[in-house]
């Protein structure tokens, strides 16, 4: 078995670096196409800067850019483990972003029970949103993917309306708007520490956002969940093979319900590390298609919270390379061809290598299945 | 789903050989091994004046704002010898600050921001680089380095509502703007008003493309396409559209409508900036708003050695909105509107900014 | 047996089928088939499920290729690689579950997949023209331009049938196609079969209900265990005999053994009702299941077995009548309830309920045991526990695996089911619900679960075995039910069982309380 373990690993090691190349492959036939230089182009993605500083701040930039990207993608996975697809991660977050920085905009309390409180209301408020499409699916069997899709226009109508309207706050100068900003016991603190640590300057701004830690954590927490826990086994049960799943005792009703409910409350921390890390509170520019992105990195993370750890990083290394690009004189739109042959070279690798892993599995079993039959089994 | 046990290793391993990639150029270019980055390479050939322009989402290609504001940009790289760098940010914008940060670090100064939407970003990082100017178009300024170059949109407009009142034929003109925010009800407003100022009876059609915030309604062609084909079919003839690149669907609706139907562009002068011929027929006229003026103006005085900290109101006074006059299709009312254009110098009418 | 049809063989039979012989890995489906159909008639293939029919129909339609044996069609050898080349030769095959589209019309159905065109576009004018003159030529009244979904069963069928005859087919091939019909339906249908053969079409009948058998067709040929065993002239044949024949003339006896049936009743069903839509699937039905005793239901498939399983596990609700476990009304109880109560399960298919096939086996072996030990502890799933208890089942029951963490789609079809056995009678089970349990499986594997099931009733487990292995069924049962549309018509003791009266029971050729 362990040779075996082995052997799978050296399979997706072997699938996942011819990947790599074939996606540089497509993505230099795209560049030289657009008449610029793969090997530049190669050079700008890795150029993380010339000094210590610029190195730490380009980090900085990829890590605060994969806290919300991971954690979209774990909420999105909650729901592709029992093949619920929550597409309405866009609109949970969103609503749950404005009325947490909003709720955290009125309150004073001393700094960690006021950053509780918010990210409580965020997750309540994004674990109600989805609790409607999950009744209208248990009780109406309407089907979740229609209804979070309608759901997310809701969403984000209101959320511009309450921007502008009931949840406004403070200066009405300039074109932009947001609800009125959080006190500093608020504010999550950064964990620029973290870099200072191994003796590394600190990045500039507003550095490294704190909410990276409570995302890690998120993160581990689903994970025991979903891999260690009776509660996601049934989930996963759910999700591979649902008949089965209602023969072992799983109540359906209660498991798409739930399953909803905590993808929908994780869905709403996707906004926080922007909103105690950076801005401080919901305006007009706040980043929306968080939750689309996640789909993409849940599937590319295999709906596994260490795989969508790493998808969310590399998402976040070729979203800081568009920049740099742009540098070498590579147009943006390439940039966005390269950005999509990775992933997509890396799902069909992903996927090769799981079918060959499959076969490989079968044949050692029917080895194993093929030594002579002990005697007398008849009684 | 059929992705189990096998998958996690694979993106395991795939992101890790990246991750290793990165620490090793990362590590790389910190002793210095590397040569200059690739952008500050080519710097020093001019004037040793190197121009950042950050585009608004939508980017350069819009055939309208960013396109008005790279014109500019443009002109300072031949008139001024500037060296120049232009970024378009990611589709959903995230990286504006972002962008900022990497012009500056690249030794770009000044930095123009195209748009409102950085105007918090800018916020902050204007004051994390108190040595290097920034302009930001449509917006205040918002630091002592930071100028803001704000253009009085609802006055151009009001001229557009006042030539598409002069010239409708059926008494029924419409409206198509990108994200419902308040720049962009800036153009309804003046619009609304300078068409009821001409013919207090005349039908208006509103539309937008998307809630405030959602600037993908800049860059949805076919949502503006749709939005516009609906008020031609509803007895409209002529449409002006606040919406970016969205307008070249207004500009096909109006082509595909028939004879006597006109779409008004907005930012450049659009019959110019369209290739397509039979786009280029049916645009009665444009209401430009010289974000090519303003960041030029910009660049020039900041080589000159002006500070920031105001703000530069671009308006009717100093030609920085107007309408465009390409295939002379407004000569018949060249005079109602020229009425209107000094009404509004003199004082004498005031342009609402809301709707 | 009876072969009155080998001694007029013409030169030109429609369809004739020669030594068809299909083997799949560790079964043979079909063995040395021999059936020669005559133009113009209605020939009827009999067989209980499981004889092998459906692949011999496979082979016939092109959908799968036989390993030796030759077929001709209307005298000519013919190789089908697919249904095209089928069709080519003039074969058509109206399934037993409908394949049409629901919100297409009569007519698009029609033409689908063979769509006439002219200079490129759809010519549904001309197509209308065929329907209507194929309608009128077989007696097939279907309004062309009604939606599917707004057709009752009967009206689908002939569209089905006219869909077939559109592409040209002289042959038709017909899957069960009563079982979906109520009564007058199936008149309609025989008088539209009459039709077709009146205008010279050839038509294979597949079915077990032996008296619309004996009702409709020219020529029976009966299939038993993969090969056929009789061809007969409905005239020569009674029902009763017909039965036998598809049943054996020898029925397993049953292996001597004490009786372990004691009086203490663990399963109880006290006239258990189940609908379906408008209909009752399941009737009234009464038994206990004692201790240490094997209830064997005997039934041809689709005859309420699956709801009567599913009623049990509180899969379907009941419409009247109670469930107790070991005296307590579990009616209203949850599948985990009564899992967690003792009620152990062996699906009848073992993909669809019983297994994740892209788990490894111990988390299979955590399946329906979730919320009890070894596999749980707190909140948490005891993954050493359970491991550990998987490889006690591998080493126990003999599942033939690399290791417990081998996926159980890996595995062959055997070695899943002994996995199954095995975490079934885990957990000291009080009552097991057993549907086919060695469906599928080699020879080795189905002994190796027989014994384990005998060792269970010998330890005191009430046992319900569903199932349509009479082997099976006698070889282990110490009471025997028939089922039949629901009800359970016959109550059979398995060791004076003849094969007449369980044939006869099974197709309703004899009626309740008729020994």
């Amino acid at each position: 078995m362990r040779s075996a373990a082995l052997q799978r690993a050296a399979l997706t090691l072997a699938g996942a670096v011819v990947a790599v190349l074939l996606a540089f492959v497509v993505s230099s036939a795209a560049i030289v196409i657009a008449g610029g230089s793969p090997v530049t182009a190669l050079q700008a993605m890795f150029d993380f800067g010339e000094t210590t500083v610029a190195v730490v701040n380009a980090v900085t930039q990829m890590l605060n850019r994969a806290t919300p990207l991971f954690i979209a993608g774990l909420a999105v996975a909650i729901g592709f483990r029992m093949n619920l697809f929550n597409i309405g991660v866009e609109g949970q977050y969103r609503i749950a972003a404005i009325v947490a920085a909003f709720v955290g905009g009125q309150l004073a309390l001393p700094a960690p029970i006021h950053l509780t409180v918010i990210i409580l209301v965020a997750m309540v408020t994004g674990g109600l949103y989805a609790l409607v499409p999950a009744m209208l699916k248990v009780y109406r069997g309407v089907n979740e993917v229609i209804s979070t899709i309608m759901l997310n226009f809701i969403a984000l109508s209101m959320a511009a309306y309450l921007v502008r309207g009931p949840f406004a706050g403070g200066q009405e100068e300039g074109l932009t708007t947001s609800t009125p900003p959080l006190p500093p016991s608020g504010q999550f603190p950064n964990a620029n520490f973290l870099f200072q640590m191994f003796g590394l300057p600190a990045p500039r701004g507003t550095g490294l956002w704190g909410f990276l830690l409570v995302a890690v954590l998120v993160g581990v927490v689903i994970w025991v969940l979903l891999e260690r826990t009776r509660f996601g086994f049934e989930i996963r049960a759910s999700g591979l093979n649902g008949p089965a799943a209602l023969a072992s005792g799983v109540n359906p009703r209660q498991m798409v319900i739930s399953a909803m409910v905590l993808s929908g409350a994780v869905a709403g921390l996707i906004g926080l590390p922007e909103i105690l890390g950076r801005t401080y509170s919901y305006g007009t520019g706040f980043t929306p298609q968080l939750g689309f992105l996640g789909i993409a990195v849940a599937l590319l993370g295999r709906n596994k919270p260490l795989g969508i750890a790493l998808a969310a990083l590399l998402f976040a290394f070729l979203d800081r390379a568009a920049t740099p690009l742009q540098f070498a004189d590579i147009p943006p739109s390439v940039v966005s061809i390269i950005q999509g042959a990775i992933v997509l070279m890396v799902v069909i690798a992903g996927e090769v290598t799981r079918r060959i892993a499959l076969r490989q599995e079968e044949r050692r079993a029917a080895a194993g299945a093929a030594a002579p039959a002990p005697a007398g089994v008849n009684a | 789903m059929l992705r189990k046990r096998f998958g996690r290793l694979a993106v395991t391993t795939l992101a890790g050989a990246m991750l290793m990639a990165v620490t090793a150029c990362g590590g790389g270019g910190d002793t210095g091994a590397t040569s200059a980055s690739p952008g500050a390479s080519d710097a020093g050939a001019g004037s040793g004046l190197k121009v950042g322009l950050a585009f608004d989402v939508g980017g350069r290609g819009d055939k309208s704002f960013n396109d008005s504001a790279y014109a500019g940009l443009e002109r300072a790289k031949t008139e001024l010898g500037a060296d120049i760098r232009e970024l378009s940010p990611a589709g959903d914008g995230s990286n504006r600050g972002a962008m900022l940060q990497q012009l500056a670090d690249a030794g770009y100064n000044p930095i123009i921001a195209v748009g409102f939407a950085y105007e918090p970003e800018l916020k902050t990082v204007a004051a994390e680089y108190p040595d290097v100017q920034f302009a930001i178009v449509d917006a205040g300024s918002v630091g002592p380095n930071v100028t803001g170059l704000t253009f009085a949109e609802q006055q151009g407009s009001y001229l557009a509502g006042v030539a598409a009142a002069a010239k409708t034929k059926t008494n029924h003109i419409g409206f198509v703007g990108g994200p419902e925010s308040k720049l962009i009800q800036k153009f309804e407003a003046g619009y609304v008003a300078g068409a009821k100022a001409t013919k207090p009876d005349i039908k208006i059609d509103i539309s937008y493309l998307g809630a405030d915030g959602d600037f993908a309604a800049f860059k949805a062609p076919d949502k503006g396409k749709i939005a516009a084909e609906k008020m031609y079919q509803a007895g409209a003839d002529i449409v002006y559209h606040a919406s970016g690149d969205s307008g070249q669907g207004v500009f096909q609706a109006a082509a595909a409508a028939g004879a006597d139907k006109w779409a008004i562009g907005v930012d450049s002068d659009q019959a110019q900036t369209v290739k397509e011929p039979e786009l280029q027929k049916i645009i009665l006229t444009s209401m430009l708003k010289r974000v090519d003026n303003g960041v030029f103006e910009f660049i020039k005085a900041n080589k000159g050695g002006a500070k920031g900290g105001q703000t530069v109101a671009y308006d009717l006074k100093v030609d920085g909105v107007g309408l465009s006059t390409t295939g002379d299709h407004l000569s018949d009312v060249q005079a109602q509107i020229d009425e209107a254009k000094q009404k509004i110098i003199s004082g004498e009418i005031t342009v609402p900014e809301t709707p | 047996m009876s072969t009155s049809s080998e001694t007029l063989k013409p030169a030109r039979s429609a369809v004739e089928l020669e030594g068809i012989t299909k083997r799949f890995p560790g079964v043979v489906a079909n063995h040395d088939v021999r059936i020669t159909v005559e133009p113009g008639t209605v020939h009827a293939i009999v067989g209980e499920n499981g004889a092998g029919k459906s692949t011999l129909m496979k082979i016939l339609y092109g959908m799968q290729r036989p390993d030796e044996g030759r077929i001709r069609v209307n005298g000519e050898e013919v190789v089908f690689r697919t249904p095209g080349d089928a069709i080519r030769a003039g074969i058509g095959m109206v399934h037993q579950h409908f394949m049409l589209a629901d919100n297409l019309t009569v007519l698009e159905n029609v033409v689908l997949g063979a769509e006439p065109k002219k200079a490129g576009r759809l010519d549904l004018a001309t197509a209308r023209a065929r329907l209507a003159e194929l309608a009128e030529a077989h007696g097939l009244r279907v309004d062309p331009d009604r939606l599917v979904e707004d057709l009752g069963v009967g009206d689908r069928q002939r569209v089905e049938i006219l869909k077939v005859l559109y592409r040209g087919a002289r042959i038709l091939i017909l899957d069960e196609p009563t079982a979906v019909l109520v009564p007058q339906e199936v008149q309609e249908l025989f008088a539209n079969l009459r039709e077709l053969k009146a205008g010279g079409l050839t038509v294979i009948f597949i079915s077990h209900k032996l008296d619309e058998v004996l009702h409709i067709a020219d020529a029976i040929t009966v299939i038993r265990r993969g090969t056929t065993v009789a061809s007969v002239l409905p005239g020569d044949v009674t029902a009763r005999r017909l039965a036998e024949l598809m049943v054996g003339s020898e029925l397993p006896t049953p292996q001597t053994r004490e009786s372990t049936v004691t009086d203490r009743v663990v399963l109880g069903l006290h006239g258990v009702t189940v609908t379906g839509g408008d209909r009752t699937v399941l009737s009234e039905v009464t038994f206990p299941v004692r201790a240490g005793e094997v209830v064997g239901v005997a039934g041809v498939e689709g005859n309420g077995q699956t709801e009567l399983i599913a009623a049990i596990m509180g899969l379907r609700p009941l419409a009247a009548g109670r469930i107790t476990l070991a005296e307590e009304d579990v009616s209203t109880w949850s599948t985990r309830r009564r899992r967690e109560a003792g009620i152990a399960y062996v699906p009848e298919d073992r993909h669809r309920e019983g297994l994740l096939l892209e788990a490894p086996l111990w988390e299979n072996r955590v399946l329906g045991h979730q919320t009890r030990p070894p596999a749980r502890r707190g909140p948490w799933i005891d993954r050493a526990a359970s491991r550990k208890d998987t490889e006690r089942i591998v080493a126990e029951y003999d599942v033939r695996t690399p290791s417990v963490d081998t996926l159980a789609l890996a595995l062959s079809g055997g070695n899943q089911q002994k996995l199954i056995v095995g975490r079934e009678m885990s957990g000291d089970p009080k009552v097991l619900i057993a549907a086919h349990p060695t469906r599928g499986v080699d020879v080795g594997a189905q002994s190796a679960i027989w014994g384990h099931l005998r060792d269970a009733r010998a330890a005191g487990l009430a046992v319900l075995l569903v199932s349509a292995d009479l082997d099976e069924l006698i070889g282990l049962s110490d009471t025997l039910y028939v089922i039949y549309r629901g009800r359970f018509v016959a109550d059979l003791d398995p060791s004076q069982v003849t094969p007449e009266q369980l044939g006869g029971y099974m197709t309703g050729a004899i009626a309740k309380d008729q020994p």
